[in-house]
This record gives C-alpha cells, structure tokens and sequence, in this order.
C-alpha cells in the first residue's frame, strides 16, 4: 500500500492545476463572487481569505466542479484529482458510522457501481487515517469523536482517494487554538512532505496568515491576490479592510492587528466588513 | 398460542405482514436517517388516493397507484427553490390533499362503504396469496437494488456536496431512492393500508436505531422488530377481536419502548 502512495507522489501534475477566468459564480441569477480571474499551480498552499458570506465557499464549490459559473471559465487540467474537505457540519452525524467508514467514502468514486471495498481500499483508508494520526480511532463511532477528530477523519476520507489537490473549507472553525494548530500544523505536513497542493478557506487571517504561501482576499469579488510577501502587509490590508491593520512578528511568525480591539483582530474585521453567516 | 396461525387466510395474513413489514423496516432505516419520515406518509396517502381514483374511474388499481405515486415522487423530491416557503410545507400540502382525494373518490366510488376502511387503515386479513407472491417479488427486487448500490445512496445522503465533488450525481441517487421507496409504499399499501405501512417505516427503524450502533445490525434488529410486532399484533387482534393494522402498529410501539428504556439503561 506504501508503494501505491509513493507512486503517485512521484507523479505529481506540474504547472497551472486550475484557472478562474474573468468568472461570475452564484446561484440562480444571484451572483456572489463577480469577475474572478486566479490560477492555481501545483505546489501552492492557497489561503482563500474573507468574511462569512464574502463567497468563499462559492469559489470552492466552483474549484471542484459543483458549481458552474454564470459567466466566464473555470479550466481544470484534466486528469487533476481534487480531495475535497467540507465543513465539518456537512456531514448527517445521525448516520451509524464508524471513522473507518466515513474515510472509506474517499474511496467510493473509484470503486464500480456494485463494487464492494477490496482489501486495497481498506489498506488505503487506514493508512490515510494513520497519515493524520488517527489509525486508533478506526472503530470508533464518527458522531462520538471530538471536533478536531471529526476533521481528520474528513481529511483522511480526502487523502484515501489520493489527490494532487486537498481543498479545505474552514478546517478550524469553532476550533479551540490547541486544535487549530495541530491541525494546521497536519496541513503544512501533507503540503511540505507529501507534495500535497493546499486550497483553504478561512474566515480568519490569522490563521492562515504563517502557513499559506499564497493568498485571495475575498469579498463578494478578488480583492487581492499573490504570494504573502505581496499581500500580508500593513498598507495592504489596511487599504482593503479601509481600517488601520499593523502586521507584526510574532517568533517565526506574523500576526495580523488592528488598533483598539481586545478580541481576535480578524474577527474584528469580519465583523466591521458587515459579514452575515450566508 | 401459534395455533391461530394454522388457520389459512390467517397464515396469508401473516405472510403479507411479514413481507410488507421487512421491506419497509429495511428502507425505513434510511427514511428515518434521511429525515424524511413525512415523505413516507404523504407517499402513502398519495398511493391510497391513487387506489381510490381507480376504483372511481374503473382503471387498474395497482397501475394507477404507482403511476400517482410515482408523480408524488417526482414533486417531494424537487429542492424547491423559493425562499418563502419550505420543503417540508410542500410535502404537507401533498398529504393533506391525497388524503382528502382518497375518500372523495371513494365516496364517488360507489363500492365506498364496501372498501373505505380496507383501503384506509389496511386489512391483511383479506390479502390472496397471489397479491403476497407479487409483494414478496417487488420486496425482494427493491432491497436488491438498494443493497447493490447502498455505497452511492449512503454518500449522497451523508455528505451530498463531497459525494457531487467526487463524481457521484447525489441528485440521482436521491431520486432513485425515492423511486424505490415510492414503488413499495405504492405496493404494500395493497395489502396493509397507509396506517401500517406509515408505521412499518418508522418504528422498526427507531427501535433497531436505539439499539445498535452498526448498519449491519440495525438491518437485522429493525427487520425482526417488525416480525415480532406481525406476529404479536396478529394473534392478539384475533384472540380479542381487535382491527389487525392498529393492533400491529401497538405491538410495534411497545418494543419501541422497551429498546427506549434498554437503550437508556445502557448509557
């Protein structure tokens, strides 16, 4: 089973993996992201920054094909696998399953219409929920694991269809800051080690602020786009936001401030950008 | 005790109960999971209207059933896309009107008074044993089907967007769910009437729900509840002289009670 994960870490696609051009996306008539153009290229941890309701979860649902887009194109190289992680909600926790189960799912659209899993799968789902540290939990019922375990689960079930790219949608939401960070600290693992390419929405800069290497900051449209150095800057931020934002370092890291406010500073932002929890 | 069940239209009866109450136990685990238990009872009137539409326009009512269940189907399952009104207010209005059209056309029927009861709250006890054979054919084909292709139905209801993400067409899946459940209801309301198979959906499943945590289990658990409740609501409907479908539907409610009070005391 090792070899099959090996072998397709070697054949990594290369180049652009998918590209939004001048694309309106939304639902019905309604559109929620207007003129979105950005590319993604193999390798990228991709940090999709924005209030709630700014569309994030639009341009996701877009990325992975659910969504088609009102106006413009969205190319995806062919032959690019998308490992999607939904929010954790998503998933019906009345459903009876173990985290065995729920991971197996990843393996489902490979397997024939009548197919039933083969000892391969199984290997392979064990060895994705070993990959985020959970191989123990195997038989446990899903709905009886704590949030963070809920989220490995659902990004072991990601890795067991061996993707190129893992898109993740809030993967800390309602996280306590200990949780947050070992999961974050799971996604730069599978990004540095595995090859992995790495698309995650967040609500909060902050978290994703050391982490991605390249950033959208979202709302309602791109307000910006580009690697970290380019756009986690004070004036930057500042401008977009149209609030006074500082940028300071924080050990190896950086945080993102705002003047006058005691709570979470991206929380802040979220709040005054006037997000709603469409 | 058994002895009542050497009685032969009892044994026709047992055995109409017994298939209707599997199939239904079966698919009900997934009607309860999916939180469409008010599907399942407006489908239910929708199939006795259509019963009831035969026997005033003199067509074939089986045929007319499915063919009006099917329509049911095709209206619960469509999202509905406005925002001032909801899914479930839908489904309501779906049963309010099969209902009253059930007994409209019955009374416009002229056989009204002959089969009124029958159609409405299920008598086994007139059931031949050709309608149980074609019963045990259509059970059998429907957990087949479901069975053989249980990977796609259970990914489209736990997780529709990641299952549509990965490739499986979860609006599909769904409907073919519906289709199946609609065909059974629409057949087993022949031979049980809306009250019993209404029941048949639902207690069996939350009885084998609280009991057991594996899908393999629940199957069986949900399955032998609606066995047991057959037999026992059977035989006390003949010792006492009681309506069969009701008497059903009480035996079933008091297993569902005892797993309650085991489950409680489990945890």
């Amino acid at each position: 089973m090792k070899q099959v994960a090996e072998n397709r870490t070697i054949s990594r696609p290369v180049g652009e993996l998918l590209a939004f051009d001048h694309a309106d996306l939304g639902y019905g008539k309604r559109i929620v992201v207007a003129d979105l153009s950005m590319v993604l290229r193999a390798g990228d941890f991709l940090g999709i920054v924005g209030p709630n309701g700014a569309g994030k979860t639009t341009i996701l649902k877009a990325m992975l094909g659910i969504l088609k887009p009102l106006n413009g194109r969205v190319r995806r190289t062919s032959g690019v696998r998308f490992g999607y992680v939904p929010q954790r909600q998503s998933a019906d926790e009345v459903y009876p399953l173990t985290a065995l189960e729920v991971a197996m799912m990843g393996r489902y659209p490979m397997m024939g219409v009548f197919a039933r899993p083969s000892r391969r799968d199984r290997d392979l789902v064990l060895s994705s929920l070993n990959q985020v540290g959970i191989a123990d939990l195997a038989e446990q019922p899903f709905r009886e694991l704590s949030g963070g375990q809920k989220q490995r689960t659902l990004i072991a079930r990601a890795l067991a269809s061996e993707p190129d790219v893992l898109v993740l949608d809030e993967p800390t939401n309602d996280m306590d800051i200990g949780s947050e960070h070992a999961i974050m600290e799971l996604l730069k693992d599978l990004h540095d080690s595995r090859g992995l390419t790495i698309v995650m929405v967040s609500h909060l800069l902050n978290v994703v602020v050391n982490y991605a290497g390249t950033f959208a900051i979202v709302d309602h449209g791109l307000r910006m786009f580009g690697s970290a150095e380019e756009v986690v800057s004070a004036q930057n931020l500042s401008e977009v936001y149209g609030i006074p934002v500082e940028v300071a370092a924080h050990g190896d890291g950086r945080v993102v401030l705002t003047a006058g406010c005691t709570c979470r500073q991206d929380e802040a932002l979220s709040r005054r950008l006037g997000g709603s929890n469409a | 005790m058994l002895d009542v069940f050497r009685i032969p239209f009892l044994q026709t009866a047992l055995a109409a109960g017994l298939i209707v109450g599997a199939v239904c136990a079966y698919l009900g685990v997934h009607v309860v999971l999916r939180r469409i238990v008010f599907v399942g009872a407006a489908l239910a009137q929708v199939s006795s209207a259509g019963v009831g539409l035969a026997l005033y326009i003199g067509s074939n009512p089986s045929i007319t059933s499915l063919l009006l269940t099917m329509g049911g189907v095709a209206a619960f399952s469509i999202k509905s896309a406005s925002r001032r009104t909801t899914q479930e207010s839908l489904i309501g209005v779906g049963y309010a009107i099969a209902s009253a059209l059930a007994v409209l056309f019955l009374a416009r029927s002229g056989q009204a008074e002959a089969r009124m009861l029958d159609v409405l709250s299920g008598n086994v006890l007139t059931v031949t044993a050709a309608q149980v054979w074609l019963m045990a054919a259509v059970a059998a084909a429907a957990v087949a089907v479901h069975a053989l292709l249980q990977k796609q139905f259970l990914f489209s209801a736990f997780d529709a967007d990641t299952a549509k993400a990965s490739g499986i067409r979860a609006q599909w899946w769904d409907l073919l769910f519906f289709l199946i459940l609609g065909v059974v209801i629409s057949f087993s309301i022949r031979l049980a009437g809306t009250l019993l198979v209404f029941a048949f959906l639902v207690l069996p499943a939350v009885t084998a729900l609280l009991l057991s945590r594996r899908f393999a289990e629940i199957y069986v658990v949900a399955v032998g509840a609606s066995a047991i409740s057959t037999i026992a609501g059977l035989m006390a409907s003949y010792r006492f002289d009681l309506p069969t479908g009701p008497t059903i539907v009480a035996a079933s409610f008091v297993l569902l009670v005892v797993s309650w009070v085991v489950s409680r005391l489990r945890s």
